[in-house]
């Protein structure tokens, strides 16, 4: 994995902010990269990765940005259950989508999805962890990109 | 008119059925697996179904396999994050009648659904 396969996944978060049809952008700030520790949010969808690459993709995100996308989705009020849903959901998305460039041979696990930061998800030591960060509506996300 | 909907996420089941939202349709089931949609086809022989593929247990493609076995003249849309067009094709040479990507945009939705109705 390297800085120019970082893009296909930001093309991935780009369509996806882009299908809830907000009317506000979404904003993509530069990729880093952090290796000693992840900054997960409140909810994180965790997707495993094996095949052409090995390791996990990540979309962690506070709830106030999950229960505006809901709103978008004509989903309301939102329990603790749904946000779970839709982070996980938004993982798989944007994993799954990456396939347009990485072809069939990248398998995505179904979701895992950890609250608080708190995950038994094994993230792999090999490899670097990009950290996408991601502002919507004044809201930050994260999507984690760990492969190797 | 009846509609299955097939997804783990139960906010992309609603979504669907939101969506599809029409006088035409005039019962709908959901099932959040593979398993589960196919008894529920086996039982009602839905005249649509939309068909998710990444799924905890029976896979997307595993049910579709059983739907057409039960029914090879079954309306299966399959809607999948799987952006690829080896899976694409795989679907559709299984026997689904489409296939969309998620995200979903709502107007390709109801023009896939228009299509696989009128057909």
């Amino acid at each position: 994995m390297d800085d120019q396969d970082i893009q296909v996944f930001i093309t991935g978060v780009r369509r996806y902010f882009d299908s809830l049809r907000a009317g506000e952008k979404v904003v993509i700030e530069p990729p880093f990269i952090k290796d000693d520790e992840r900054p997960l949010l409140e909810y994180t969808g965790i997707i495993g990765i094996s095949g052409k690459a090995h390791g996990a993709v990540c979309f962690t995100a506070n709830g106030l940005m999950l229960k505006n996308i809901l709103g978008f989705l004509h989903e309301s009020p939102s329990s603790r259950e749904m946000l779970c849903d839709l982070v996980g959901e938004i993982a798989n998305t944007l994993s799954g989508n990456a396939r347009e460039e990485f072809g069939s041979d990248f398998l995505i696990s179904v979701p895992v999805v950890a609250t608080e930061g708190n995950s038994s998800f094994r993230f792999p030591e090999e490899g670097r962890n990009y950290v996408i960060p991601i502002i919507w509506q004044s809201e930050k996300a994260y999507l984690l990109v760990c492969l190797h | 008119m009846k509609l299955l909907i097939v997804d783990d996420s139960s906010v992309v089941r609603r979504a669907i059925e939101r969506d599809l939202e029409s006088g035409e349709i005039k019962e709908v089931d959901q099932a959040a697996t593979g398993e589960e949609a196919v008894k529920l086809y086996a039982a009602k022989l839905h005249d649509v179904v939309t068909l998710d593929i990444t799924m905890p247990g029976m896979d997307g493609l595993t049910c579709l396999d059983k739907i057409i076995g039960i029914n090879p003249e079954a309306r299966v849309l399959v809607i999948s994050a799987l952006r690829d067009k080896a899976t694409a094709i795989d679907a559709i040479k299984r026997g689904a009648s489409g296939f969309l990507c998620k995200p979903i945009n709502p107007s390709e939705l109801r023009e896939a659904f228009q299509l696989l109705i009128e057909d």
